[in-house]
């Protein structure tokens, strides 16, 4: 094992054996299997010890994804993952403000064109670029000006991987993710409202190690850690195989943590690693503290019918809606006209939750 | 209604689903493959969907062995062979102490024991150098 970022850390008084312990770890954080340890130590020690800059944009979101990832309870770990990348743009993170900040993006564009990583969360809106704007610069020309140079794009959360809740019907500011806008670059989603947060690291550690993006499936995700579904991976499987449901959230089911389908999980069709990695440091998850999954990974998951209505229960197809949506892509005076038109059909299509439904 | 009116009732113990007996079979698979082609293996147990009653029950299936080995690297880790030899039961915590990644290795000796090469020549020059300073030490004579 040796290479310049070893080197650098065992002067600063890293052991190898720290280093391969770290490394077992991180393999066990990207969800590769546990052999790949060694073999990416190897990989890292040997990499240059200049940290692959990072430009990080946030369009129309909440900030909750930068929450989640700040908020990440294995302080280790993502400490290192920065101690190795220099995130050179962040407007929530950076000390920079005004002019100083935009000069830092465009500086580091300049230097490291062609090698940098571009970090997106948000949704970017279409309609009326005005909706939302950074330092007088629309999303959209940031976006597309800033991916020029960019060796890769990440798009964090659902809002930058699938429009997210902005793109909720009826999308008044027209919003479009990043893999709408961006077709001549590899496109990675990180999807969820917020994605776990060793998700976002481990998805970094994967670029760092191997200088590119790690496999993905039809959506843009990493296969590792959205492979497989909530449903295929919860504790609760067994029930639902036995035929046992929660058929209330106060029941002698529930208390006995019956599975929930019945109650409106979206488990069975989402995509997403929370029933193995759990949330808060490995506490718990939503369907360990006794609630369905929302689908939060998975593209229109706030569109999808009613968070409490199971997956079997037939949704009323909102054919005003799409229809109005097809009229979107007119300019000027005419979207406003279709955006209105969109909205009145979205209230007549409206589906609000009952209190039946929730006492079913 | 003031707070202390809604009743708190204990949420019913963890009972075990049943996904932890197949792990079984897989450990045997790897000890064979040990035993026959001398392949280390490792099963990460972090991304497998089981709850504290089915670790419990992994657990006390495996049993402690003669073995366990604290290892003092960013944080503690612990290496316990269970009662069956060869298969070690490896929890990997930050210095906060909190886990980090908790594996099942299937080896004569887990790889994270071993002092790696390097880290064996550094230390290698570190006592050279001390023995090649003066020695103070009653009696000492020096070189």
């Amino acid at each position: 094992m040796k290479g310049p970022l070893i080197d650098s850390l065992v002067q600063q008084g890293v052991s190898r054996r720290s280093f391969l312990k770290y490394c077992a770890t991180l393999a066990s954080m990207m969800a590769l299997p546990p052999a790949a340890g060694p073999a990416m130590a190897a990989a890292i020690a040997a990499a240059a010890t200049r940290r692959p800059p990072v430009i990080w944009l946030s369009f129309q979101e909440c900030t909750g994804c930068t929450e989640s990832l700040t908020r990440s309870h294995s302080p280790t770990i993502e400490t290192m993952i920065f101690d190795m990348i220099s995130l050179d743009y962040h407007h929530t993170l950076q000390a920079a403000s005004g002019e100083a900040a935009e000069r830092a993006r465009l500086e580091s564009m300049q230097a490291n064109f062609g090698k940098y990583l571009l970090i997106v969360d948000g949704s970017i809106p279409t309609a009326n670029t005005a909706y939302s704007t950074i330092a007088g610069i629309s999303n959209y020309d940031m976006l597309m000006e800033t991916a020029k140079g960019a060796a890769a794009v990440i798009a964090v959360g659902s809002c930058a991987a699938f429009g997210g809740i902005p793109h909720a019907n009826p999308n008044p500011t027209g919003a479009k993710s990043v893999g709408d806008l961006i077709t001549d670059k590899p496109v990675m989603n990180i999807p969820g409202c917020p994605p776990i947060p060793v998700v976002i690291a481990g998805v970094l550690a994967h670029f760092l190690t191997f200088g590119s993006l790690p496999e993905l499936d039809d959506k843009g995700r990493p296969k590792a850690f959205y492979g497989e579904t909530i449903h295929d991976r919860c504790y609760r499987r067994p029930f639902y195989d036995q035929g046992k449901f929660a058929k209330t959230f106060d029941d002698e089911g529930a208390r006995r943590g019956w599975c929930l389908f019945e109650l409106g999980c979206k488990g069975p069709v989402t995509h997403n690693a929370c029933a193995t990695t759990k949330w808060n440091g490995g506490t718990s998850w939503p369907v360990e503290s006794g609630h369905g999954c929302l689908g939060c990974s998975e593209p229109d998951f706030w569109d999808a019918g009613g968070f409490y209505k199971a997956l079997s229960m037939p949704v009323r197809p909102a054919t005003a809606a799409a229809a109005a949506a097809g009229v979107g892509a007119v300019a000027g005076l005419a979207v406003s006209v279709a955006n209105r038109a969109k909205k009145s059909a979205a209230i007549r299509t409206h589906q609000p939750t009952t209190l039946e439904d929730l006492e079913k | 209604m003031p707070l202390e009116r809604i009743p708190v009732v204990a949420a019913a113990q963890w009972a075990v689903s049943g996904n932890a007996r197949p792990l079984l079979h897989e450990i045997a698979a790897q000890l064979r493959r040990l035993l026959d082609a001398g392949e280390a293996a490792s099963i990460d147990l972090s991304a497998l969907p089981l709850n504290p009653a089915d670790r419990d029950w992994l657990r006390e299936r495996l049993g402690s062995g003669e073995v366990s080995i604290t290892l003092d690297a960013e944080g503690e880790s612990t290496l316990a062979e269970t009662a069956f030899p060869g298969v070690w039961w490896v929890t990997h915590r930050n210095q906060r102490g909190d886990v980090l990644c908790e594996l099942i290795e299937i080896a004569f000796v887990p790889y994270l024991v071993g002092a790696p090469r390097d880290d064996v020549a550094t230390g290698l020059e570190r006592l050279e150098l001390a023995l090649s300073e003066p020695n103070d030490e009653p009696g000492g004579r020096n070189p």
